[in-house]
């Protein structure tokens, strides 16, 4: 199941009559295997671009859909049109157990599930059972020793790693990581990042990471987008466009905005 | 169902939040189910010392009205009405009693009886020639099930004797009827009566008198048995309102039970709803707060795609399983206070008499607890369906 992921003008809006902030995500596309490096300043809405892009968020505008790669098999998606069904909840549900996974920031484990239950049980949400590809993936992030303890019982690393490894176990198409080594010191950042990459890629998962780790991200290879404040400064409507990194280095400087 | 078991596994793994919940909910539960239990025990006890005795259930007519057999018939025919028979004037009630073939005579008092006399042990028939016999008559007599007694009466103007040979059906037991006593049916009293009355009687070797034939069949009075404790106020209402006419029946000490057991009902509705409406207070709150505890887990569940609209159940079975734990622990904890409470009091009671609780009242309890349980869990299912799974992202998490 390989599928390209298209994202077309997809737009969504929050606040109020006063004060909005506006994310635009621009025209672009991710194919199975292929690693996005998302970056920008604090406030400038990584989050919420991941939270579009995971079904988590409804778009106000835009297209955005799933076509499987040539000679693929598998239907078409048309993700944005999930939130207008009557059963949206259950529809984006379903899309994020099959076409996604996630790391999120620390982890997310479930405290009362061991390592290898932590694994599996993305591939038991998602249906799709494979014992022996949890285990490899547990090989692979160096997992297999502690697959027997509980959450609270492993160092932050750890944790990050068997996130990664829950986030590849039931082969979604696409892995969203929201800062996946904020937490860890340096060496370990590179190295969870390294193993992120490296599994994503071997099973054939496209990857979206979100960072604001510029030298972690710098030592791979990857496509760089930025979001960037394209609204005047002190506007109240500010609006913020995710633009590929080259066309960024042309634009004006980025702005951070707080809040 | 993963959601079944995820919720087991969540909450046999936060085993200290589900103590405190099978304590709250057990805290409350014994109390109850030992005061439920007492209330039982007690008021069973004192309704069972009522009904051991048929005379609670017993109303007789008193004053000089007189009855016939179509009003016997009329009051069989109430619903309140058990077993209905008339009775003869009460002087002529007085006989005296030989075992066939015995020298020794008792005096003893007939009273008419029949099939559905709550003073006859269960299955005992009688007809126009057999008896049943009070247990310190047999003793005294050597009576025993099977033998014949003559009943023989004596009245002065007349120059023999009435000898009436009846079969004994059964002796009685001897919490039964007290004294010496023949229970017979109402023709055998009535022949007792025409005797005194001085009619001849040809069958029994009497054939001086006036023609029985003559005879007009009226009786003194009605005996009445209500079907139940909760029937003898309205049948005494009735049988008086009806005849217009005076009756005696323990009523008022029936009635005093009664309203006993209503009272206690009501205190115990009274003290269960008030502890109710605390331990709600305790389970919807602590429901919720474990919701809000555990809102990255259930994030989380979220986020990889576990539906929304099943996540629901999460907080549901976890809080039905803590209330199953509760309720057995609690009727454990009965069975222990059960066991201390007959030990400290002595209550004359028979073992297990004092703290009593059908298997039919416990399934009731069950079911209104798990009822309970699920009603204070739905505001903390709501608490979960509005979690966004977003917050894993957004806020970290474990």
């Amino acid at each position: 199941m390989a599928y390209v992921l298209s994202i077309d003008d997809l737009t969504v809006t929050l606040g109020d009559a006063e004060r909005r902030f506006t994310l635009r995500a621009g025209k672009w596309s991710i194919a199975a295997g292929e690693v996005i490096g998302l970056t920008g300043p604090s406030g400038t809405g990584k989050t919420l671009l991941l939270e579009l892009l995971g079904m988590l968020r409804a778009p106000d505008a835009g297209r955005y859909r799933a076509e499987p790669l040539a000679g693929e098999t598998g239907a078409p998606q048309a993700f944005d049109s999930f939130w207008k069904a009557p059963n949206a909840i259950a529809l984006c549900a379903q899309a994020r157990a099959r076409f996604f996974g996630f790391v999120p920031q620390a982890g997310g484990l479930l405290p009362f599930l061991t390592v290898a239950e932590n694994v599996e049980i993305s591939q038991r949400i998602a249906k799709r059972p494979d014992p022996d590809w949890a285990s490899a993936l547990l090989g692979e992030l160096g997992l297999s020793q502690i697959a027997h303890l509980r959450p609270g019982a492993l160092s932050i690393g750890q944790r990050q790693r068997v996130a990664i490894a829950r986030a590849l176990a039931h082969r979604p198409f696409c892995v969203i990581a929201d800062e996946p080594t904020a937490a860890l010191d340096p060496e370990n950042a590179q190295a969870a990042m390294g193993l992120l990459i490296e599994a994503a890629q071997a099973g054939g998962t496209a990857t979206l990471l979100s960072s604001h780790d510029f030298p972690t991200l710098s030592h791979f290879a990857m496509r760089r987008m930025a979001l960037q404040i394209t609204s005047a400064p002190h506007d109240p409507n500010v609006v913020s466009t995710l633009v590929p990194l080259e066309a960024q280095k042309t634009a004006s400087a980025p702005q951070e905005v707080s809040g | 169902m993963l959601i079944l078991r995820l919720a087991l596994r969540d909450l046999f793994f936060q085993k200290v939040h589900l103590i405190c919940n099978i304590a709250v909910l057990a805290g409350v539960l014994v109390p109850l189910l030992v005061l439920f239990g007492v209330k039982n025990g007690v008021y069973n006890a004192l309704i069972g010392q009522l009904l051991s005795n048929p005379r609670s259930l017993q109303i007789d007519t008193s004053g000089n009205t007189t009855f016939t057999t179509a009003d016997a018939e009329l009051v069989r025919g109430w619903p309140e009405a058990g077993f209905v028979t008339l009775k003869t004037r009460s002087q002529f009630d007085f006989v005296n009693v030989r075992l066939d073939g015995g020298r020794q005579k008792r005096d003893a008092i007939l009273i008419p009886s029949g099939a559905g006399d709550p003073n006859l042990p269960e299955g005992v028939q009688l007809n126009a020639s057999s008896a049943a016999v009070s247990a310190q008559l047999a003793e005294q007599l050597q009576i025993s099930t099977g033998d014949r007694i003559d009943v023989i009466t004596q009245a002065e103007d007349r120059p023999r004797q009435l000898r009436v040979q009846l079969a004994v059906a059964s002796v009685l037991p001897p919490g039964g009827v007290s004294g010496r006593a023949v229970l017979a049916q109402i023709e055998v009293l009535d022949l007792v009566e025409a005797f005194y009355d001085a009619y001849a009687l040809p069958e029994h070797g009497i054939t001086e008198g006036r023609s029985f034939a003559q005879r007009a069949a009226v009786f003194e009075g009605l005996r009445v048995y209500a079907r139940g404790l909760e029937d003898l106020a309205p049948l005494q209402n009735r049988i008086e309102a009806h005849f217009g006419i005076r009756t005696e029946a323990r009523t008022a000490e029936v009635q005093g039970v009664l309203n006993l057991g209503r009272n206690l009902n009501l205190a115990l509705l009274l003290t269960a709803s008030v502890a109710s409406l605390g331990l709600a207070a305790a389970l919807v709150f602590g429901f919720w707060g474990e919701v809000q505890r555990k809102r990255q887990v259930l994030a989380s569940l979220a986020l990889m795609g576990l539906g929304g609209q099943r996540l629901w159940l999460f907080p549901l079975i976890q809080a039905l399983v803590s209330a199953a734990l509760a309720l057995i622990v609690s009727f454990a904890l009965l069975g222990l206070a059960s066991l201390i409470a007959e030990q400290l009091f002595e209550t004359g009671l028979a073992v297990g008499g004092l703290v009593q609780m059908t298997g039919a009242q416990g399934a009731v309890i069950v079911v209104l607890v798990m009822l309970f349980v699920v009603a204070s869990s739905l505001f903390a299912a709501r608490a979960a369906l509005g979690i966004d799974p977003a917050t894993v992202l957004r806020e970290g998490a474990t």
